[in-house]
């Protein structure tokens, strides 16, 4: 290069007539700045057609249920160790599966008869399970038969509680297919839709077993606040129920 | 004790009553509540094989029953009464055959039995009586309206039995 030769900028006008180069370098940036709004919206609009569809979202669905699944089995195990740990009611595990083979839901009595008894390790005042939650307890057995009191049932008390509020409650059968939980105190401050689960302070049932939903609360009755329950395990149409033994 | 009795076969036949009652079939059921299914099976014998034999079925009918039930409260009394009664009525007057007359003593009879049921749940402090008498209510009618149908089979055959004795 020889010496002393100047530093020449580009004409003016070159400069103008490239004028596409220098908006589709600014638009460039501008997607630079906005982390590819612009695209990302227009590969959405495009790819549309093509997104996943219910078959994978099934798939995810399961797949979490899966998940969900496992998680709360290693939270039981955590759980019973803990209570182990703290001697505290609840920490047997084992259940056995029984059919229903009789079932009276309806009428004076609400009661079902299942197909395991003593041979099975079942025994008076252990706590049935059904998918939703808890049906009620194991009034009397044979060597081959249980008889279940459902929490329906006149004779049924079972102490649970709100576990929202923290509010502890006698869930009483009264002969219908919803039974009424009676609070201890005046002003529980439950409201329609509070789930109900067994008390951590129960003797008779393992604790945090799902119950039922608040229905109705009724502030006026006396002497404490009352509330109707809707039972989450479906009497009617369960086959199968699980007795936890201790 | 008297003729039908002696046919152990037709006394087997009251075996059927507490099988119907664990079966619970849901399509003989209204509003949830299954008919009086003793009251069913105890009417005829009763009206065929007279008070004694009535009353003695209808205790032991209740025993089996008491058995399959939770808590105290008892059918017997009610059954047993019903058993006398409605083998007095066999026994006296022209025999009860027609339908209308079986589903009127079925009904009176399923609602005595329901009656006796809730009085011993009241003096016990078990039930509401919202619930009870909407039971009461489905059940009376329910067994009133089959009883034309079961009990006048039962009837048939028990006479033909006892060779066409008188009920």
């Amino acid at each position: 290069m020889p010496a002393g030769r100047r530093l020449r900028l580009p004409a003016l006008r070159v400069v103008l007539q490239a004028w596409p180069w220098g908006l589709l370098l600014l638009a460039l940036v501008g997607v630079r700045l906005s982390k590819g709004a612009g695209f990302s919206d227009a590969y959405a609009l495009v790819s549309r057609p093509f997104w996943p569809g219910s078959a994978q979202a099934e798939w995810i669905r399961s797949a979490q249920g899966l998940d969900d699944q496992s998680r709360l089995r290693q939270l039981e195990v955590d759980n019973r160790r803990l209570r182990g740990l703290l001697e505290l009611q609840g920490r047997g595990g084992q259940q056995v599966a029984a059919p229903v083979i009789s079932r009276q839901a309806g009428g004076w009595w609400q009661q079902l008869v299942i197909g395991g008894g003593e041979l099975q390790g079942i025994r008076p005042g252990l706590p049935v399970l059904a998918p939703g939650g808890l049906l009620g307890r194991v009034a009397s057995v044979t060597p081959t038969t249980a008889t279940v009191a459902l929490l329906t049932d006149p004779g049924s008390r079972v102490g649970v509680w709100v576990g929202r509020t923290q509010r502890h409650g006698l869930l009483t059968g009264v002969g219908t297919s919803r039974p009424v939980l009676r609070f201890l105190e005046k002003d529980p401050g439950v409201r329609p839709g509070d789930v109900v689960v067994t008390s951590p302070a129960s003797t008779l049932v393992p604790p945090n077993l799902t119950v039922g939903v608040i229905q109705s609360v009724d502030d006026r009755a006396v002497p404490a606040t009352e509330a109707v329950v809707q039972l989450s395990a479906p009497v009617e149409a369960v086959d199968w129920v699980q007795v936890r033994l201790p | 004790m008297n003729r039908l009795a002696r046919h152990g076969w037709c006394l087997a036949t009251a075996l059927v009553v507490p099988w119907l009652v664990l079966a619970s079939p849901g399509p003989l059921k209204l509003a949830g509540v299954p008919p009086a299914w003793p009251v069913l099976w105890l009417l005829p014998w009763a009206l065929v094989d007279g008070p004694l034999s009535g009353a003695l079925a209808g205790v032991g009918l209740g025993l089996l029953l008491d058995g399959l039930h939770l808590g105290p409260i008892t059918e017997i009394p009610a059954l047993a009464l019903l058993g006398w009664w409605w083998g007095r009525l066999g026994r006296k007057g022209p025999p009860i055959e027609r339908s209308f007359n079986l589903g009127l003593l079925a009904l009176l009879g399923t609602a005595l039995l329901g009656a006796s049921l809730i009085l011993q749940a009241l003096l016990l402090g078990a039930w509401q009586t919202a619930p009870a008498l909407h039971t009461w209510l489905a059940q009376t009618l329910l067994t009133g309206l089959l009883a034309p149908l079961l009990c006048s089979l039962q009837l048939l055959l028990w006479r033909q039995q006892t060779s066409g004795g008188r009920g």
